[in-house]
């Protein structure tokens, strides 16, 4: 049995006439101890896509199981690391890890918790930040905080949201090595969303297009045939790597081509005022952004 | 050192000193000499400007009311009148003068005779003091509280008293808006739900809260023993104070970054776990804004219900020496009315330090 | 930024604490005994207020001359804002005694206003009030007062003076307010009864008006005493009666004129007690006592001769009175001051010791009860015996006569300063209109007024 199966996933936002169709039919089973990569354009609906997985939004449509079992909400055996970090900057980075680890193995000693942290945090070497608050960080220390987070949860699935699409280039390809070497440590199952092909073939196991949306669906898997450990000068010249970088745009330019003729979505664009600091605006907010926990 | 007492004064509020410090030490003279004159001297000038016109207006003032008098005796008593009153005035007796507003000089000297009278009163009360320690010592041997000090309390002890009240009024009000804010804060419905009651109540006045406070605490403590007026008087500033922090908070709480909340999501974490990690942390900023609002509506309202409240303080000081009326009574209100405007401008620096220190900056999450 | 938290958590908490428990040392029994008597003090530290009124007097030289530490007592003496505030505060507790209007406790006991048992010890002064009036209304009031050979006006000014300005005023349609300290104030009873001598309506109260303007000619109102002149200056009120300084305060100002001392209105008059509650009296019978001896040797020490001066340095003080000493000097040193220039001697203006003037007659107090039912205060009729009843609980010649029994054994007082009576002055005639008044016969004296309720002899 797969680890993590979508069956018939549909979902959509809003009603009426600003209904809009996110995803549609999307089925999709991932084996324990794969490496998967979900390769779409921005605005295709891969969020929305990480996000039932990992239990924030649910499905209007079929199922997302893990393990079998129905997902009923968001959850510690899947790991999330955010596109945007997500860190608390009011805490240290050793904090931010000892959140989640406090959450987790809340039955550990203190003295265990503290060598668990420690390790995660030096597994991303990080140990000589480890006193320091988020902004005294860069962007690709935030992140590999943001990985320490994820992995010391010790996760059955690690759900990758766009990690690396906000650093640069540099930062991004080392990063990129990095994960894959943590990952193969102990060859969790993990799922990563990006925009990026290369990226998808140097990390993954499997490609899998995401058309463009609305509707968008998952398209036919292209599976990469490199062994592992991979070095990423030797893929580049490597003919097998170029034809498969090709096929995959390919087939999202074709299908994004062809999406564009049928289209005739309209784009609503967010509705943003700004806000006067110190101005108090009272029971005015989004109903989208309301935070609800009665 | 430099660099470190620098930080300690920005850390006091006391920034603008830095670029003085920065041209003691040689660094920068043109650029820091520009910054000490915007800074420092500017502000100055503008004091000492309005020192001015505050000195020319008083004077003006008191001659127009010198005249009047002057005026007023010849109608009614004839010439000769006229030139005694005239003559009484030049001569400075107290029962002749202008009562007008006061001089830049005669506020000075008013403070200055506070300060002494601050003396006379400390020497006082230790004379007190020696004077009952053998009555103290036996009435403490039969574990009676000791005899305290009788006498008037001084201005300084009367800024103290202020101050109590007003942090014994402000840490209420905290205690009432902060967990109040985060409830309706974490629902809309409540939100909405309060949200009539909360401008209903926002602007009433302190003189109104006094009394709504003043019906409630009357009937329910009726040990004697109790000191009611400061009782009423920092839970009604604690009342009046609050509403900014209610709604900061409630505000803060509502609006926490979704990403933090995610995050509390995907940890699983508890409504407890929620609340204290995630939520409150991440509305120090508007919590803290809220609270400085506070902390200067209190010391602001602190006059008027001190004056009503019959509890000592520097309102009452006010109240009393504008019923005194006496010849240096003005100037002694004017002294009350710097004093308290420079207390509420360094406790307004001191929030702003806490909120530095406590709050995160939010362009790095 | 944890340890920085609590910190300041906890200095806010220590402020709070120490700012409620530094309160609370004030009040509790206790047993001292004090150096020159033999009187065991149940309760050594008192709290007691007053008004910023010349005639607080006692409680300032009580305090400032020792007299209070002797008895083994340690006063802290508070000003308050106004009369209902300070007969709050004593019924509640949070202070052990006051200088209180006399009508207070009485009102208190005869039910007008907040009911409570309170007890009078201790007479604080007689006559001390004046009747002032603004520029404008003296203007036209002037041509009516009838002068001397020299052109000075001829003292007492009756109200039948004002009459046709009040009228003037009345067919111009402007309503002519004055202003009073208190419903139950001397100053109320004394400027209606002023008023009432010249056929001036002062309103009466009734059940469902307690305002106390039915039938008015004049207007009167409320206003606290240390907003007299203030508020004359404005132009709400045209005239007032005060106690000192604030009439003295008019002249001084130079925005009114008084007209009339409550000396020429009723000679020798109560104006203001020493009043403490009953429950009070009960639990700490010899610290009232001991009060009292206090306060009769500083009334016996303001009416020595000489001693004015300093006691004008002493009320001068902001704590006390606080005014200029040349304001409080002119009601205190003898002399009162009229129109500007205009200072006549008045050597009884202010009496605090001579003519016993500390001794709560029962007379005195049935005088306040029975202008409470002309003026409808007390609305219904009540018997004779009533009156006689109802003032035995509140003034308490009792607790005065023991302190003084102590005083003279100490040879502190001669001890002729002791009445010999029965509770009750002789009659007197000497009103502004010759009323005759005898304590004894409370429903025939009130049955004497033209203007004012009238009751059945029972």
């Amino acid at each position: 049995m797969a680890l993590l199966e979508l069956n018939n996933i549909s979902k959509s936002f809003g009603v009426g006439s600003t209904r809009n169709e996110v995803l549609s039919d999307i089925n999709l089973s991932v084996e324990e101890g794969e490496f998967v990569a979900i390769v779409g354009f921005s605005g295709s609906g891969k969020s929305t896509l990480i996000n039932l997985i990992n239990g924030l939004l649910f499905p209007d449509e079929g199922e997302v199981l893990l393990n079998g079992k129905k997902i009923v909400g968001p959850g510690p055996d899947r790991g999330v690391i955010f596109q945007n970090y997500s860190l608390l900057p009011w805490l240290s980075v050793y904090s931010n890890v000892k959140l989640a680890v406090d959450e987790v193995f809340s039955h550990l000693t203190r003295k265990e918790k503290e060598e668990h942290i420690r390790k995660y945090i030096d597994m991303v070497n990080l140990t000589p930040a480890i006193d320091k608050k988020p902004d005294e960080l860069s962007g690709g220390m935030r992140q590999r905080v943001s990985v320490a987070r994820a992995l010391a949860m010790n996760p059955e699935i690690l759900l990758m949201d766009e990690p690396l699409s906000a650093l640069d280039a540099l930062t991004r390809g080392s990063l990129q090595e990095e994960i894959i070497k943590i990952w193969s440590q102990d060859k969790k199952t993990a799922i990563l969303i990006t925009n990026d092909v290369d990226e998808g073939i140097i990390m993954a196991d499997r490609i899998i297009p995401l058309t463009p949306g609305p509707r968008a669906t998952l398209g036919p898997e292209f599976k990469v045939p490199f062994a592992r450990p991979r070095d990423v000068t030797e893929m580049n010249r490597d003919y097998t790597y170029k034809r498969l970088r090709n096929n995959i745009l390919e087939y999202l330019m074709d299908v994004g081509a062809s999406r564009k003729q049928v289209s005739d979505q309209k784009y609503i664009l967010p509705d943003i005022k700004p806000v006067m600091p110190g101005r108090i605006i009272f029971g005015k907010k989004r109903k989208e952004e309301a935070v609800k926990y009665f | 050192m430099k660099n470190k007492s620098i930080k300690t004064l920005k850390f006091l509020g006391l920034g603008f000193i830095e670029p003085l410090i920065r041209l003691i030490s040689g660094e920068e003279p043109k650029k820091n000499t520009q910054l000490f004159i915007k800074k420092s001297l500017l502000p100055l000038s503008s004091i000492f400007l309005f020192v001015l016109i505050w000195h020319l207006g008083s004077a003006a003032l008191y001659n127009s009311e010198a005249e009047v008098r002057i005026e007023k005796a010849r109608s009614e008593q004839g010439e000769a009148a006229a030139i005694a009153m005239a003559e009484c005035i030049a001569s400075g007796d107290v029962s002749c003068q202008p009562n007008t507003l006061p001089s830049p000089t005669k506020v000075w000297g008013a403070f200055q005779a506070l300060l002494d009278d601050h003396n006379t009163i400390s020497q006082k009360k230790s004379d007190f003091k020696d004077k009952v320690a053998a009555t103290n010592a036996q009435r403490e041997a039969q574990g009676l509280d000791p005899i305290t000090y009788t006498g008037r309390p001084s201005f300084v002890d009367q800024i103290g008293t202020s101050l109590k009240t007003v942090a014994a009024g402000c840490l209420l009000a905290m205690l009432i808006a902060v967990p109040i804010g985060i409830i309706i804060g974490l629902s809309e419905s409540l939100r909405t739900s309060f949200n009539w009651l909360i401008q209903i109540f926002k602007p009433v006045s302190p003189v109104v809260w006094l009394l709504l406070v003043f019906m409630v605490v009357k009937t329910l403590i009726t040990d004697p023993s109790l000191d009611k007026s400061f009782i009423i008087s920092f839970i009604s500033v604690g009342l009046c104070a609050m509403w900014a922090t209610l709604v900061n908070t409630s505000m803060g709480v509502s609006t926490v970054d979704k990403d933090y909340i995610n995050v509390a999501r995907v940890l699983k974490l508890n409504v407890g776990q929620n609340i204290f990690k995630i939520i409150l942390p991440a509305s120090f900023p508007l919590i803290f804004t809220g609270l400085r609002i506070t902390v200067s509506v209190a010391w602001m309202v602190l006059i008027a219900i001190e004056l009503l409240a019959q509890s000592p303080g520097l309102g009452s000081f006010v109240w009393e020496e504008f019923q005194n009326g006496a010849n240096d009574s003005n100037a002694k209100i004017i002294v009350a009315m710097f004093v308290i405007g420079a207390i509420g401008f360094m406790l307004d620096r001191i929030m702003l330090s806490v909120q530095n220190v406590m709050t995160f900056n939010k362009a790095a999450a | 930024m944890k340890i920085f938290k609590s910190t300041i958590v906890l200095i806010l908490l220590t402020v709070i604490w120490s700012a409620c428990s530094g309160t609370k040392a004030k009040n509790k029994e206790t047993t001292v005994t004090s150096a020159s008597s033999a009187l065991l003090i149940e309760k050594p530290q008192l709290t007691f207020g007053f008004i910023k009124l010349t005639d607080m007097a006692p409680l300032a030289i009580a305090k400032e001359l020792g007299y209070f530490e002797d008895e083994g007592l340690f006063v802290t003496i508070e000003a308050q804002s106004n009369w209902k505030n300070v007969l709050d505060r004593v019924i509640d507790g949070q202070l052990d005694g006051s200088h209180m209007l006399a009508g207070q406790p009485i009102a208190a006991g005869a039910g007008f206003g907040r009911q409570a048992e309170l007890v009078t010890p201790f007479s604080m002064d007689l006559n001390g009030n004046g009747i002032t009036v603004s520029n404008e209304v003296w203007s036209k009031m002037k041509p009516n007062v009838p002068l001397d050979a020299e052109g000075k006006t001829i003292h007492p000014i009756k109200a039948d003076a004002l009459l046709p300005v009040v009228t003037e005023f009345k067919n111009s349609g402007r309503p002519f307010k004055m202003g009073m300290v208190f419903p139950v104030s001397t100053h109320n009873y004394e400027i209606r009864y002023w008023l009432a001598a010249a056929g001036i309506h002062p309103g009466m109260y009734t059940a469902g008006n307690i305002q106390g303007q039915v039938d008015a000619d004049v207007l009167l109102s409320v206003t606290p005493p240390p907003q007299m002149p203030a508020t004359l200056e404005a132009g709400t009120i045209y005239g007032y009666c005060v106690g000192e300084p604030w009439n003295q305060q008019a002249v001084f100002k130079g925005i009114g004129v008084p007209v009339v001392t409550n000396y020429d209105i009723w000679k020798n008059n109560p104006e203001k007690v020493f009043v403490m509650t009953k429950k009070f009296v009960e639990e700490n019978p010899n610290t009232a006592v001991a009060v009292t001896k206090a306060l009769i040797r500083a009334a016996k020490w303001l009416d020595e001769p000489g001693n004015r001066p300093e006691a004008v340095g002493i009320l001068s003080m902001p704590e006390y009175v606080g005014a200029d000493s040349v304001v409080i000097a002119n009601s205190m040193t003898g002399t009162f001051e009229f129109e500007k220039g205009d200072k006549r001697s008045m050597p009884d203006f202010n009496v605090f010791y001579r003519y016993n003037a500390t001794f709560p007659f029962y007379s005195d107090g049935i005088w306040f009860l029975t202008q409470m039912r002309r003026w409808g205060q007390i609305p219904e009729s009540k018997p004779a015996e009533w009156y006689h009843s109802t003032i035995k609980e509140i003034y308490r010649p009792d607790i005065w006569s023991s302190a003084a029994d102590m005083l003279v054994k100490e040879g502190k007082i001669p001890k002729e300063d002791m009445p010999e009576t029965d509770g009750y002055k002789s009659p007197t005639a000497d009103f502004i209109d010759g009323t005759q008044y005898d304590g004894k016969d409370p429903i025939g004296y009130i049955n004497s007024f033209k203007i004012g309720n009238k009751d059945e002899a029972l």
